[in-house]
């Protein structure tokens, strides 16, 4: 169970349009077509490779109803990566972005990685929100962006890791305080030994810049 | 000025005014002063009376403190002395600290005080948030009273607080900043906080969790000395304990973060007992409680399978057997540990093999489940520590055939051990002791080992108990129904209803789902007027319960009867229930097991847990068995015989269509099948026929081909036979092989012969040449080589006859060859029409019986390989033939050069022989004339005359 890195992660966005079961695709490999309203916060985890090392996944996923958004606030600004959801057959969670992004951006802190996500990617004949509005979206606000579909497990898997490799080169580029816990991000122990006998290593110089 | 003072100072010197007059003295000088220093100090007397006049404080200071506290921010001294006021008036520890002597209705005023200042407190939430903020303030004695007052706001109003706190941005995030505080009283006092916070509310302990306390709590733990650290340690472990009871995504967290590793050094307390603190008594017993809640059977059974498997690879749970076999372990934390034990290897295969193969480190070693049976069975044994070796045992025979069948074994005859003390040995003995505690928990015990298991069920049956000397031994069955029907007999320690009911669960565990159990119970004669007897009387309180369940058993006598006893069919059970007791009043006994208040406990949660031994009367298990059964008993027991009748009929009826429906759906299946085969066999035969087909005329093209070979070699051995010399017919037999060596053998004859000839020659030139040098003289020698040359002569003669005897023989040899030539052309010949014929007819049959074609086939091709390899057996023998012919043609021209140059020879040996008869001639003449007289042979009178004239003519010369 050793790790290199231990990110957290939070996922947001509005009610329904299938966050519990994105995070069920990644965790446990299958999918629930009827799923309990989220209640507050539920937690999951997965271990994945990233250049090499192993990172530990530690996953939030978060109720969207608006009456558990003050709830949800406390998560922000702990993790450091999110995930923001909408689904493509229904505009309305495409339009209630924006909210969704300043809420983030106002709580979080501000080296946050938000990956843009566009949920349901199966329902194409039911389709509302166009791929290129959402990549526009994603481009605007400086953020990743993905169609996925939790069903089908299509690019959930490129998700959640392609937020991780953001995570993991802005650790490499010494943005990151990998060493405050808060904000989301925690050296293994063995990686944590390694890297105070072995200065250089891969990256080295970067990180070193950085912290010293 | 000098009444304030006095005021101030605390200590009224002069007249003494009332306390509310001074405390509105004191607002008002709070509200109205200036001057930041004239308002401390009022806050400060505040403080001062707060807790001697609570009451005045709160009601007409409380304003006033709340505005400073939003005005004044700038100085944290009036600040802390407004907390503490704050503190003083809404806490109600410090009053019963200090008015212990009070009375309880007091009490419950004072308590009733906190509650209505907190309420007026948090009226504005404002309040909660502005208390928030001021707590970021770094200042010790800002923040300390400020924790302080949180705590005691929260103790007041618990779930308001956290509401508030909840949706304030940012809330609970700061609070758990305090964990981190440096100063160790403000991160201590901040534990007492979150304990305060996280009670009961999932959310806030959801988010507490992400702040990362797990991480920090276990940090402090450790810093502190684990168990053997002080209150410090035990408040962590409360809130650690807040944090993930009932909280199923923490407790997912909690696993995946692997704390559940970082627990296993807790318990590593070995066996050097150093001493056993009430503080690390309890530390200990909170950390136990902190592994149970991670594997509570209350849990989704995945999450806690994946926790006990974490336990298990992670050596906790070896860690917590060390404990449960070490010698002076507190009885309270041996308990709890065997609880702990019970929980992490409740159905879980491989944790309970673990445990069943763990020794007590006796001599000699025992399983540990055996020195646990033995405290169960004990009465000296405190009694939670034998409800625990209880629970222990359920837990290990949970889901456990493999286990079950272990216990169940150590009873039958062929596997008991009479040397050791088993498992069963100990629970027949708890069974029949005069103690009926160690009766019910031996009888609960025992039924665990059948729960859901069919074999032991049946196997348990073969158990035969020794009673006294001279009996016959008498089944475990029976021996548990005589202890009830005459259990009056003997005299026990405790309830007899708490031995006739554990007895009563396990026969009622043992003989449910087994009729042959059922049918053993009812052999027995006396048990079924017993148990009506036992249900039909009316008596007391206490037997109810007893009643109650010998109607179960009695009802699961009759629903898993097979009826296979005459006297005791489902049907027969049945009246007697309808005459002796009442179908009402039956079902009105079994129904006094569900009314019992003992039962709902028990039906509550798995573990055994009773106030006091008295109430421990129902197992967890056997509630659920009742569940499962009362509904179809009381269905059994209800339905009338007719209606019974009614429903077999439907039944049979149901059954015959079935029957029917089944019977054709055999036929269909059969037919099916058969189907199925004979399109194999169709398709098999057509592919069959197919592939003869083809080897028909592969075959047939072979034969035409063997065909035209054949006549095509009938043609080249004509040919061969015409342009071949004579020699040729000579081919098949080895006459000619003879005839050649005698050739050969003439050859070299005549070879000799010529050979022969030449040294003649040789010696009559030499003999010439003698003659010559002796040519006067030897006249005699001249004579006898006359003689020479007539033999030669006659040599020449026998050849040439020699040469015309061989040419004879070549002209036989060709008529034989001519001969055989004609006889390889018939033998050839013949054959194949024959083969023609044969197959043209064959075909025809081939094309009906398969099955015979290919033995004919293989003869027709046996046939074919035999024709061809003669056939190319006579092909070599006439390339050899060949070979041979023209050998002996070019030994044959050789053959006739060589006479011809012997012809030749001889014909230049005839030329010599008249010259030297010319010569011999004239030296005869030469003689003549000499003088010396020669006497003329008669053959030679002629030649002799021409050779002297030769000779003469020569000497003439």
């Amino acid at each position: 169970m050793a790790y290199a890195y231990l990110f957290k992660y939070i996922i947001i966005g509005d009610t329904g349009v299938g966050k519990s079961c994105l995070l069920l695709q990644f965790t446990d490999k299958r999918f629930q077509p009827v799923h309990d309203l989220t209640i507050g916060v539920e937690f999951g985890a997965r271990m994945i490779t990233i250049d090499g090392k192993q990172i530990k996944l530690q996953i939030w996923d978060t109720a969207g109803q608006e009456s558990f958004r003050s709830i949800t606030r406390s998560y922000y600004r702990g993790a450091a990566g999110a995930l923001l959801v909408y689904d493509i057959t229904r505009r309305d969670t495409f339009n209630h972005l924006t909210t969704w992004l300043e809420d983030a951006r106002q709580h979080s802190n501000s080296n946050m990685v938000i990956m843009l996500i566009g949920n349901k990617s199966d329902l194409e004949s039911r389709r509302e929100v166009k791929k290129e509005e959402g990549e526009a979206f994603a481009r605007e606000h400086g953020l990743i962006f993905m169609e996925t579909s939790a069903k089908t497990a299509s690019n959930v898997e490129e998700a959640f890791i392609n937020t991780a490799k953001e995570i993991y080169e802005k650790i490499q580029e010494g943005v990151f305080d990998i060493n405050n816990e808060a904000n989301g991000i925690k050296i293994g122990p063995q990686h944590a030994a390694t890297n105070s006998t072995l200065p250089g290593s891969q990256g080295g110089p970067q990180t070193g810049g950085g912290c010293c | 000025m000098n009444f304030f003072r006095g005021v101030m100072g605390g200590q009224p010197a002069g007249p003494q005014p009332s306390g509310a007059e001074t405390i509105q003295k004191l607002c008002d000088r709070v509200a109205s002063s200036t001057l930041l220093d004239d308002r401390r100090d009022a806050v400060r007397a505040l403080k001062s009376l707060s807790k001697k006049y609570r009451l005045e404080v709160g009601t007409q200071a409380m304003d006033h403190l709340i505005r400073i506290l939003q005005t004044d921010r700038s100085d944290s001294e009036i600040l802390g002395y407004a907390l503490d006021t704050l503190y003083n008036i809404i806490c109600n520890d410090e009053e019963e600290e200090q008015d212990e002597s009070e009375e309880e209705t007091q009490q419950k005023q004072v308590d009733d005080l906190g509650a209505q200042f907190t309420d007026r407190f948090i009226q504005d939430q404002e309040n909660i948030t502005l208390l928030l903020t001021i707590l970021e303030e770094f200042d010790f004695h800002v923040r300390l009273p400020g924790v302080k007052l949180l705590t005691a706001l929260l103790k007041n109003q618990c779930a308001q607080l956290q509401g508030i706190i909840l949706v304030s941005p940012m809330g609970v995030s700061r609070l758990m900043d305090l964990l981190a505080d440096s100063r160790e009283v403000i991160r201590n006092d901040g534990l007492l906080l979150l304990l305060q916070l996280t009670k009961g509310n999932a959310a806030i302990q959801k988010i507490v969790a992400f702040e990362n306390a797990f991480e920090r709590l276990l940090d402090i733990i450790t810093e502190e000395g684990s168990s053997d650290g002080g209150i410090v340690v035990e408040d962590c472990l409360l809130l650690l304990l807040n944090l993930l009871k009932n909280n199923s995504s923490n407790q997912n967290f909690f696993k995946e973060g692997s704390y559940i590793q970082r627990m296993k050094p807790w318990f590593e307390v070995g066996d050097d007992n150093s001493g056993w603190s009430a503080q690390k008594v309890t530390n200990l017993h909170y950390m136990l409680q902190l592994v149970r809640v991670m594997v509570s059977p209350v849990n989704s059974p995945g999450a806690t399978a994946s926790c006990q498997k974490a336990m298990f690879q992670c050596g906790l749970l070896q860690q917590l057997c060390t404990i449960l076999m070490a010698t002076g372990v507190p009885a309270d934390i041996l308990t709890e540990t065997i609880n702990t034990v019970s929980e992490v290897i409740r159905g879980s295969q491989v944790n309970q093999d673990y445990f069943a193969s763990v020794n007590a480190p006796s001599n000699p070693p025992r399983p540990a489940i055996v020195v646990l049976l033995m405290s169960m069975v004990n009465e000296r044994q405190p009694f939670v520590l034998r409800c625990a070796v209880l629970y222990c045992f359920q837990c290990f025979l949970y889901k456990n055939q493999k286990g079950q069948g272990e216990i169940v074994a150590t009873l039958l005859p062929s596997t008991i051990d009479a040397n050791s003390i088993s498992a069963g040995q100990l629970l027949c003995g708890g069974l029949f002791s005069a103690d009926s505690l160690s009766n019910w928990c031996a009888a609960v015990a025992l039924g665990h080992a059948l729960q859901d298991n069919l074999t032991q069920k049946e196997q348990l049956l073969r158990v035969q108990l020794a009673t006294s000397l001279g009996k016959p031994p008498v089944s475990l069955l029976q021996q548990c129904t005589n202890i009830l029907s005459q259990g009056d007999k003997i005299s026990r320690r405790g309830s007899k209803v708490q031995t006739r009911v554990g007895l009563l669960m396990l026969l009622c565990t043992w003989i449910s789902n087994c009729p042959i159990a059922v049918t053993h119970f009812l052999h027995n004669q006396e048990n079924v007027p017993f148990l009506t007897a036992q249900i039909s009387e009316n008596l007391g309180e206490d037997e109810r319960l007893v009643q109650g369940l010998c109607a179960l058993l009695l009802g699961i006598c009759i629903y898993y009867n097979d009826n296979s006893l005459e006297n005791y069919t489902k049907e027969k059970l049945k009246q007697l229930i309808e005459k002796r007791i009442g179908k009402e009043n039956f079902v009105e006994k079994l129904g006094f097991i569900t009314k019992h208040e003992l039962y709902s406990r028990a039906a509550q949660k798995p573990q055994p847990t009773f106030s006091t031994p008295e109430h421990m009367l129902f197992d967890h298990e056997f509630t659920k068995l009742f569940k499962e059964l009362e509904g179809v008993i009381t269905k059994a027991v209800h339905k009338s015989s007719e209606e019974e009748k009614k429903e077999e009929e439907v039944k049979k009826t149901l059954e015959q269509h079935d029957s029917i429906v089944t019977q054709y759906k055999d036929l269909i299946r059969e037919q099916d099948t058969h189907i199925k085969a004979l399109k194999e066999q169709v398709a098999g035969l057509t592919s069959q026929s197919e592939e003869m087909q083809t080897t028909i005329t592969q075959q047939l093209s072979q034969i035409q081909q063997h065909k035209d070979q054949y006549s095509i070699l009938k043609l080249k051995l004509g040919k061969s036979g015409d342009q071949g010399s004579a020699l040729d017919g000579a081919q098949v037999n080895g006459l000619q092989q003879e005839e050649l060596t005698q050739l050969r053998e003439e050859l070299d004859e005549l070879r000799g012969q010529q050979s022969l000839l030449q040294t003649q020659l040789s010696d009559k030139d030499a003999l010439i040449n003698s003659m010559k040098s002796e040519t006067a003289t030897a006249a005699s020698a001249q004579v006898a080589g006359a003689s020479d040359t007539s033999e030669l002569l006659r040599e020449v003669e026998s050849l040439r006859v020699q040469v015309q005897r061989q040419a004879a023989e070549i002209s036989e040899l060709q008529t034989e060859r001519k001969e055989l030539l004609r006889r390889a052309e018939t033998g050839a010949s013949a054959p194949a029409t024959v083969d023609g014929a044969v197959d043209a007819s064959k075909v025809a049959e081939l094309e009906n019986l398969l099955a015979s074609q290919n033995e004919e086939m293989q003869k027709l091709k046996d046939e074919l390989t035999s024709l061809s390899s003669n056939r190319t057996a006579l092909d070599t023998e006439l390339a050899s033939a060949n070979s041979t012919v023209a050998i002996l043609q070019a030994e044959k021209t050789k053959l006739q050069n060589e006479v011809q140059e012997t012809k030749k020879e001889q014909d230049e040996l005839l030329m010599l022989l008249a010259d030297q008869d010319q010569k011999i001639l004239s030296l005869k003449q030469k003689l003549k004339d000499l003088g010396e007289t020669i006497e003329d042979e008669d053959d030679l009178d002629t030649r002799d005359q021409f050779e002297e004239e030769d000779e003469e003519e020569e000497d003439d010369e």
